[in-house]
């Protein structure tokens, strides 16, 4: 977290320059997101069945 | 003297300095503007398939098309540009010719975390990751799209969203490797040529979506008890055609991005543009071959049809049948193979539909079947053309036997992925809605909000 930088101006910067580079952040935000997608999916689907059992009765 | 010489060398190296760095802003300015011509393809096929959907169902198709599009992009950044890196060389993952293939070229670039992470990301000493990615990340979500379409009024919507991911993320991007990348076998070992993608992205999507249909099943009421097929309208044909006209505007900027622009570090040359190849191509070639596939396509499909529907989809299938070969085709044998891909559109369509399978929008035809025919006809025509960059007997060239094979896996590597995954959704009741929701209608049971609030006017109405 924080600049991914030893000095803190723009003008040392020669590379990547996001947010957690070059520290593990970048993978455990890529699985969060991942997670999310996962998650979001599970939910659909069971709020889409929901929705299709009152349709039913 | 020396002064003038040192000042001369210092003037020519900051003018070369000037001159570089105004080509890779070119270079990254060109595919960046790929990517918004490509969202007109999603709005297109948007405003396609809700035209193609009866009132009761367009916001629903809606919904399903706008999924696709937004579960596709973050797919293909966790593990869809990996593959089309980690692939080419086949289930071995090992680096091909050009060394810029394998499990380990691909986990040095395309991977969300440890080193590879600077290449996902902002990065002021990478203006090409980025803007390659979201070119493909586009190619992805145009090839979830095609399927989209077919399945319409009956399927679920995360059943659906699961099989998008499986085409849009990974079975185009197996293809995509094998056949559209340097160091891909079929290209390596059978000159398989496809610069525009009729194979690897129309008739992959074409052939996942009859997958998926044979296990979805027809529309209620689309088939009669003797086998008939009865023909369901949609409830807007002029939105129908003007979303395939959108598809055709943003394919402008599909096919501009498969072209490779020359003079950066990553190009195939130092002064001119090549296809994914390395073979050359002009952006003149495209405009002369596109515009004359699509009229060709339009011409086709009128004569035998005279229906606006199947015109603009002739439009369509004339760009994909000759996608393979946009790069060297002569503009008026372009036109030849895009007219009769126009001309055997419908009948090619009324076939499938007549073996029991309810393709809503025709997409396993316009992109399946014409995808194919379009990978075939460039090998009856472009036989003996190199299909890579390199010596003369050194470089397979194309071949008719080639394009078969390539067709063949491409009808594949679409067919079976989408078949079994339906059957496991299937298998699991995520397919399809019940049968009380498809005759309710799925705007009314799944989606808080309405198309038409206010009806349709009366004016609207056709009158007698």
């Amino acid at each position: 977290m924080g600049f991914p930088y030893d000095s803190a101006t723009w003008d040392v910067v020669d590379g990547a320059m996001f947010m957690g580079a070059g520290s593990a952040m970048t993978g455990i935000y890529t699985l969060i997101a991942a997670g999310i997608c996962v998650y979001v999916l599970w939910a659909g689907n069971r709020s889409e069945k929901k929705q299709y059992e009152k349709a039913e009765k | 003297m020396e002064e003038q010489i040192a000042e001369l060398t210092a003037q020519v190296a900051a003018l070369k300095g000037s001159a570089g760095v105004t080509n890779t802003m070119f270079a990254e300015t060109f595919y960046y503007l790929t990517i918004p011509l490509m969202i007109i393809i999603h709005a297109g096929f948007l405003a396609y398939e809700m035209g193609a959907s009866r009132m009761k169902n367009v916001l629903s198709s809606g919904v399903k098309n706008i999924l696709a599009f937004a579960f596709m992009v973050p797919t293909f950044y966790f593990f869809g540009w990996w593959v089309y890196w980690g692939f080419p060389t086949g289930f071995t993952f090992t680096a091909g010719p050009a060394g810029i293939s394998g499990a380990e070229y691909a986990s040095s670039i395309a991977l969300g975390w440890g080193e590879s992470a600077q290449y996902m990301g902002p990065n002021i000493a990478d203006q090409a990751s980025g803007v390659f990615f979201g070119a493909f990340a586009l190619f992805a979500a145009t090839t979830a799209s095609i399927m989209s379409g077919a399945v319409i009024e009956r399927i679920q919507t995360v059943g659906f969203v699961i099989l998008a991911i499986v085409l849009g993320s990974f079975a185009w991007v197996v293809a995509a490797a094998w056949g559209w990348h340097a160091d891909g076998w079929l290209v390596t070992k059978f000159g398989v040529h496809d610069f525009g993608a009729a194979g690897l992205v129309h008739a992959v999507a074409g052939f996942f979506a009859l997958g998926v249909l044979i296990n979805l099943g027809p529309r209620i009421g689309k088939f009669n008890a003797d086998g008939s097929a009865n023909h369901i309208a949609g409830h807007n044909m002029p939105l129908t055609v003007t979303g395939l006209m959108l598809i055709i505007v943003g394919f402008w900027g599909f096919l501009m991005a498969c072209v490779i622009v020359p003079g950066e570090a990553w190009s195939w040359f130092a002064d001119k543009p090549a296809t994914i190849y390395g073979t050359p191509i002009t952006l003149s070639a495209l405009s002369f071959n596109i515009l004359m596939a699509i009229a060709g396509g339009i011409i086709g499909a009128w004569i035998y049809t005279k229906d606006p529907f199947w015109m603009m989809s002739g439009a369509l299938a004339g760009i994909i049948s000759t996608a393979s070969g946009l790069d060297i085709y002569y503009p008026a044998l372009a036109f030849i193979v895009a007219f009769s891909a126009g001309v055997i559109l419908k009948p090619c369509a009324t076939w499938l539909e007549n073996r029991g399978i309810d393709d809503a929008v025709g997409a396993v035809t316009v992109h399946g079947t014409i995808g194919v025919y379009g990978v075939i006809m460039l090998g009856v025509f472009a036989s003996g053309f190199p299909a890579l960059q390199g010596a003369a007997g050194e470089v397979p060239t194309i071949n008719l036997i080639g394009q078969i094979v390539g067709a063949v896996v491409f009808f594949l590597l679409g067919f079976v992925p989408g078949y079994v995954v339906s059957l496991i959704l299937k298998s699991m009741g995520m397919l399809r809605t019940p049968e009380a929701a498809e005759i309710a209608g799925l705007d009314p049971v799944k989606v808080p909000a309405q198309g038409y609030p206010e009806g349709i006017p009366a004016s609207a109405a056709a009158s007698d």
